[in-house]
């Protein structure tokens, strides 16, 4: 039997037409992260490493191939039911913030939880959150009044404030100097043992690899 | 490299292109077309103008002198030496077998001459001996009176001259002319023998552009000149005129037999009062005691003929005052029976004549050579006019141009109907400007990142600023050739192609370049500084201001600094009267003047109007700012919630321009009902209600004032009868007297049936006046200027001498019991009302000139239809004439009555919607462009793509609803403006109509527009690439 956050894929193809003919841009033959685990995706540029991730978050349907999570084969679902299937069972962190500009730091983390429809005791579980993460006093701020690690630390919050069954990360501390880079890693490691989510790292840094259980690397073109 | 860069970004981009050309060559495309929409227009003024004009010319004819000749001659002609002396002689002979009466010769030598004292001779006889010339004596240097010279005799005359240097002498250097109490205009010496009337006639149909040139010669007849068994009270004219004259003025009406050579046809009046028929005689009394019997051949309805009984004479001209007792004649039995006897009478001493024969060639010009715009076909009309004055008739002929003049004003009133119908598109340029700014906004938001990662790659700020420079110069010059060719087309479908082709090309040119200039300069300058600034402007610091952007003029109050400075000036303008300028008239020779000038009002009320109502869009959704500590728990409620709060100025921005888009449409709207419920109202005004029922010539019966229940069918609810005629009655004051028109009604069935303007009235009220009038059983009201004419006030008493110069005149004692400017239902003029009671009482016998009528149903369809069936129940039994507000349209009112204003409407309205749309898909489109980052998180997020689209849809409606609650009161206060400034293009003061159903069919367009635009847009939500937008940094 599978575990309900357990990851899996198999034959993932990804192609897409050009002027030039078609573009094999993802060849997977087979990827797979246990439940609760927490996986590195490593490889060179243009490997695929973020269309594999979008594909296990659902943004994205492969040309072919399978990816369950869980009992779960989200690559049949429509894309109504991928976006409820997400919404509920998945976080994902970018490297960029992703912050809707208008909402203050509340309303972001809120605004996942309203899509989840599960408001009750909200104003608590922000507030622990934002504690935890370092953020209090900072709940009315807009984005553009926080630091590049505050954002993203926010953006932390968004994915894992409904605890997801599966954080995605692609390129999380892209953006930030060593030692918040480290805090974040730090971060969603903490969160995903206290969750027991199953956490993918989308990365190229070796160094936040050595922090996760298991590393995939992937070759170009996507083959391990 | 840079061209080619900015070429493969249009390409590349297309729909971003096609928003910001669309932009362009709307502006563009609006201000061509409706500038070659006035070139179109102002050819159909010709139209308009010259269409009531039966005659366009009349040459009056002088007096002949044909029979009457002066002869000059000179000793000796060329150089002659200072000192010699030359010898004149004049010979004057009447051929003619009438005397000629005091006849004066005059001849005066020039300069270099001097008479020789005692020189004179007549018939060989000394004048004057020892005197000065006798032929030019005094300081006026007039002639010398022989007195009368017989049928067939020779006067000679002598004189010598001297020169006083060295100077050619030749019979050019005399002055000489002859005068006489017949030919009172002076004919020079050796002047060739004078044209007749038929070869004037004969010259004129030959010149280019004559459609016909018939002889017309009109005689006033003493009272009680025609006779059968009876005679015929009051005064008669006669006419001579050949039998295709009435095939031109087709208000000549034969109603039976023909006109034939030595035969008469006579008017249905006077074949009533006499009992003649064809084929009887009648019998004739001339000036000089003769008489002419004539053989009646036709029956003739003249009394709607103005060009027989209008006034010829300057300050009377157009002045018609009809003559029921009328004869006419051929007119070569004109000239034999009728001038010699004037002739005869004229010449006999002691007989003076009151009025002389007219003789004149009534002219009409090809009409469709005139197919051009006013000044055009003025240029045509006097070169004509030119050439008809250059054939020498031998006499001092005189032309009457009617068409020139009515074109001259139609000119005129050309002009204006361009600037107003400038200043009416003014605010679509200015539309297009703000639309290519915004589009230009988008654009650029779009192109930071593009922009900033040039800078990175080395690109300087000149670079980008000469992309910028080439970019809007491609982007222009496309728009530019789409917008002229789109403005042509849009032109053609409102004015049509052959309107359109009668404007001159030089004019089609000219609107074709200051439409491009004007298009050019608004888009292109507003999309070159949007650019420019957002070149300016670091890509960082966008970010901070993503949330709200507050603009400059929000921060200054310049929107309200603006309308309060639109109100301080417009409660002057109505303090100091601005709006009102000078009506104009076609008849008086007088174009509208509007006061233009004040139509920068709407346009500056319209721009700070819908900023202020942008202002407080943003004050409102702002309002419950503090209320954000109860979150919404719908995902889409809270997203809407606060976006809509936080981005109020972007909101407010799209809202600006749809309010924009909407006040003008509203504005136009409003203006467009309101102008036709005016000329509908003056139409009305003019015929005095919506019907007019006139008993004509031709009528089996006068008709009395109980014969009103007779035409009370249908949907006419009430009848007045009105007791009318052109100088009918005799005022006397205490001063003086004048012949005037009265016209006698019910004056509380007449406030009831006509519309009027209170301002009209002295008291200021109509009601009050004719109320007045139906108390005082002695009351009458006058025109103000016969009040100042006869120097009475409110109160005097006049006398009145009713149904002046017939057998039942009789004289009343009246009170003036008020004045009035002018009066509804009187083109020709009325000077004094009195009631209809009072006027029978003194007047049993009097009848009937017209009914007016009321109807319930007002529509137009319904008037057509009454009408209809009048015509064909009372029309048929008896000769009765039909008038409706309809026909009577703009009787006396400048041709700018006539403008298609609805063409204008149908211009303005389509492009606005154009617009419109425009605006609402840059704005959905923006959205889409600029958020599309936030979209792919929401989705990221769980959001469904359905809740997206329903999130942009309720965006973009909020905008579209904001624009429509702010563009609605706005456009009200552009239309009061508009009607105002248009104000004396009308009689009435127009009444202002909201016309609920076209600003229905406005708003659905803009709701259905933004629904489809957000639609569409929001569809492509669904196909924004998630991972690689969701990556970017």
């Amino acid at each position: 039997m599978t575990n309900p956050n357990s990851v899996s894929a198999k034959n993932i193809i990804v192609e897409y037409k050009t002027a030039h003919g078609i573009i094999r841009a993802l060849d997977c033959p087979k990827f797979s992260a246990p439940a609760g685990a927490s996986v590195a995706i490593m490889g060179p540029s243009g490997c695929g490493k973020s269309t594999l991730l979008g594909i296990l978050a659902g943004l994205a349907v492969p040309t072919k191939g399978t990816v369950s999570i869980g009992a779960k084969n989200i690559t049949t679902l429509s894309e109504s039911k991928r976006v409820a299937f997400r919404k509920q069972h998945i976080g994902v962190v970018y490297q960029a913030d992703n912050l809707l500009p208008f909402l203050n730091v509340f309303e972001n983390i809120y605004l996942q939880l309203a899509l989840c429809s599960d408001t009750s005791d909200a104003n608590n579980r922000i507030s622990d959150l934002l504690e935890r993460l370092g953020l209090k006093g900072m709940e009315s701020r807009l984005p553009d009044q926080l630091s590049g690690g505050q954002r993203q630390r926010v953006a932390i919050a968004r994915a894992i404030i409904h605890k997801p069954d599966l954080i995605l990360a692609d390129e999380p501390t892209g953006a930030l100097d060593g030692k918040n880079a480290v805090n974040v890693i730090e971060l969603l490691v903490s969160i995903h043992e206290q969750l027991r989510s199953t956490l993918i790292v989308v990365t190229h840094d070796p160094s936040i690899a050595n922090r996760l259980e298991q590393t995939v690397t992937l070759n170009s073109g996507g083959q391990q | 490299m840079i061209f080619n860069y900015v070429r493969a970004d249009l390409i590349r981009n297309p729909r971003r292109s096609l928003t910001t050309v669309a932009g362009v060559f709307l502006g563009i495309a609006l201000t061509c077309a409706v500038l070659f929409f006035v070139d179109g227009l102002s050819a159909s003024l010709t139209q308009r103008a010259v269409a009531p004009l039966t005659i366009d010319m009349q040459r009056i004819l002088t007096k002949t002198s044909a029979d009457l000749q002066l002869d000059l001659f000179i000793s000796s002609s060329g150089p002659q030496a200072s000192g010699s002396v030359v010898e004149v002689a004049m010979s004057f002979k009447n051929n003619s077998s009438t005397p000629a009466n005091e006849v004066v010769i005059r001849s005066l030598p020039n300069d270099s001459l001097k008479y020789v004292l005692g020189s004179a001779l007549l018939n060989n006889q000394a004048i004057n001996p020892g005197q000065g010339n006798p032929f030019a004596s005094g300081t006026v240097k007039s002639g010398l009176n022989i007195g009368t010279v017989a049928p067939g005799a020779v006067v000679e005359l002598h004189y010598r001259v001297e020169l006083l240097s060295n100077s050619a002498v030749s019979e050019q250097s005399i002055d000489t002319s002859f005068s006489t109490r017949e030919v009172l205009y002076p004919v020079k010496a050796n002047h060739y023998k004078q044209l007749a009337q038929a070869d004037i006639a004969d010259r004129i149909r030959k010149l280019h552009g004559i459609k016909f040139a018939e002889q017309l010669s009109i005689a006033d007849l003493a009272p009680g000149s025609l006779h059968s068994a009876t005679t015929a009270a009051g005064t008669a004219r006669i006419f001579g005129f050949d039998s295709s004259y009435p095939q031109h003025d087709k208000s000549v009406k034969i109603l039976k037999g023909s006109g034939q050579p030595r035969a008469a046809m006579i008017s249905a009046e006077i074949a009533d009062k006499l009992s003649l028929g064809i084929g009887d005689s009648i019998l004739i009394d001339l000036p000089d005691n003769t008489k002419i019997t004539k053989t009646i051949s036709g029956i003739v309805d003249l009394s709607g003929a103005r060009s027989l009984f209008s006034s010829r004479q300057g300050a009377d001209l157009e002045t018609f005052v009809y003559v029921p007792n009328s004869v006419v004649l051929d007119i070569q039995g004109f000239s034999k029976d009728i001038l010699p006897a004037f002739d005869r009478a004229s010449t006999t001493r002691g007989e003076r004549i009151k009025s002389q024969p007219i003789r004149e060639i009534d002219i009409g010009i090809e009409r469709e050579m005139l197919n051009a715009e006013p000044s055009v076909a003025l240029k045509q009309t006097e070169q004509i006019s030119g050439s008809i004055k250059g054939i020498e008739g031998g006499g001092e002929d005189f032309l009457l141009d009617h068409i020139s003049n009515t074109l001259k004003v139609a000119t005129d009133d050309a002009k204006v109907a361009k600037q107003m119908f400038i200043f009416l598109g003014l605010p679509g340029v200015i539309l297009a400007a703000i639309l290519a700014a915004y589009a230009g906004l988008v654009l650029s938001s779009a192109q930071r990142r593009e922009q900033a990662t040039l800078r990175i790659r080395g690109a300087s700020r000149k670079h980008l600023l000469s992309m910028l420079t080439l970019r809007v110069s491609l982007i222009t010059a496309v728009g530019a050739v789409i917008g002229v060719g789109l403005g042509f087309a849009t032109s053609v479908l409102v004015v049509g192609l052959d309107n359109l082709l009668r404007a001159t090309r030089a004019s089609l040119l000219i609107s074709a370049i200051i439409g491009t200039l004007a298009g050019l300069l608004a888009t292109g300058l507003a999309l070159y500084f949007t650019g420019r600034k957002s070149i300016n402007r670091e890509i960082n610091n966008d970010r901070a201001k993503l949330v709200s952007i507050r603009p400059i003029w929000q921060k200054y109050w310049l929107d309200v600094v603006g309308i309060m400075i639109v109100v301080a000036v417009t409660v002057l303008v109505i303090k100091n009267s601005g709006f009102r300028g000078e009506p104009g008239s076609v008849y008086a020779g007088q174009s509208v003047k509007l006061s233009l000038g004040l139509l920068v009002l709407p346009i500056a009320a319209w721009l700070f109007g819908c900023l202020f109502g942008s202002r407080i869009f943003v004050w409102i959704v702002s309002w419950s700012k503090s209320s954000t500590t109860r979150m919404h728990t719908q995902p889409l409620h809270l997203l809407y919630g606060l976006s809509v709060r936080r981005r109020s100025w972007v909101l407010a921005q799209a809202s600006f321009i749809i309010g924009l888009i909407i006040a003008i449409g509203t504005s136009l709207a409003i203006f467009t009902t309101s102008y036709h419920g005016a000329k509908n109202a003056d139409a009305r005004y003019v015929n005095g209600s919506d019907i007019r029922i006139s008993p004509t010539a031709a009528s089996k019966h006068a008709y009395k004032s109980s014969d009103a229940t007779k035409f009370q069918v249908d949907t006419i609810d009430s009848v007045t009868p009105v007791i009318y005629g052109v100088h009918n009655i005799v005022l006397h004051s205490n001063r003086t007297e004048e012949i005037a028109n009265l016209a006698a009604l019910n004056p509380s069935e007449y406030a009831r049936t006509a519309m009027f303007e209170n301002a009209h009235f002295s008291n200021g009220s109509a009601k009050k006046s004719l109320e007045l009038l139906a108390k005082k059983p002695g009351a009458i009201l006058l025109s103000s200027d016969m009040a100042d004419f006869l120097q009475v006030k409110v109160g005097d008493r006049i006398n009145v001498l009713l149904a002046s110069s017939t057998p039942d005149q009789v004289e009343v004692e009246l009170t003036v019991v008020g004045l009035f400017e002018k009066l509804p239902g009187f083109p020709d003029g009325a000077d004094a009302l009195m009631n209809i009671a009072t006027y029978e009482a003194a007047v049993p016998t009097s009848s009937v000139a017209f009914f007016l009528a009321q109807t319930t149903d007002k529509s137009d369809a319904s008037l057509e239809r009454l009408t209809r069936s009048l015509r064909n129940t009372i029309g048929v039994e008896d000769a009765l004439q039909i008038e409706t507000r309809q026909t009577a349209l703009a009787k006396d009112q400048s041709s700018l009555a006539a403008l298609n204003i609805n063409g204008l409407l149908k211009i303005d309205s389509g492009y606005s919607l154009a617009m419109s749309v425009t605006v609402i898909i840059i704005f959905v489109f923006g959205l889409l462009l600029s958020r599309r980052r936030e979209y792919v998180t929401l989705r990221a997020q769980g959001m469904s793509a359905g809740s997206i689209r329903l999130l942009i849809c309720a965006e973009a409606a909020t905008s579209a609803l904001a624009g429509t609650l702010i563009g609605l009161p706005v456009g009200l206060v552009m239309s009061y403006y508009f009607i105002n400034v248009l104000r004396p293009l009308f009689v009435l003061t127009p009444i202002f109509v909201i016309p609920f159903a076209s600003l229905g069919v406005l708003l659905g367009l803009v709701a259905v527009t933004t629904l489809v635009a957000s639609l569409a847009a929001s569809s492509l939500v669904s196909r924004l690439k998630a991972t690689e937008l969701l990556r970017d940094e």
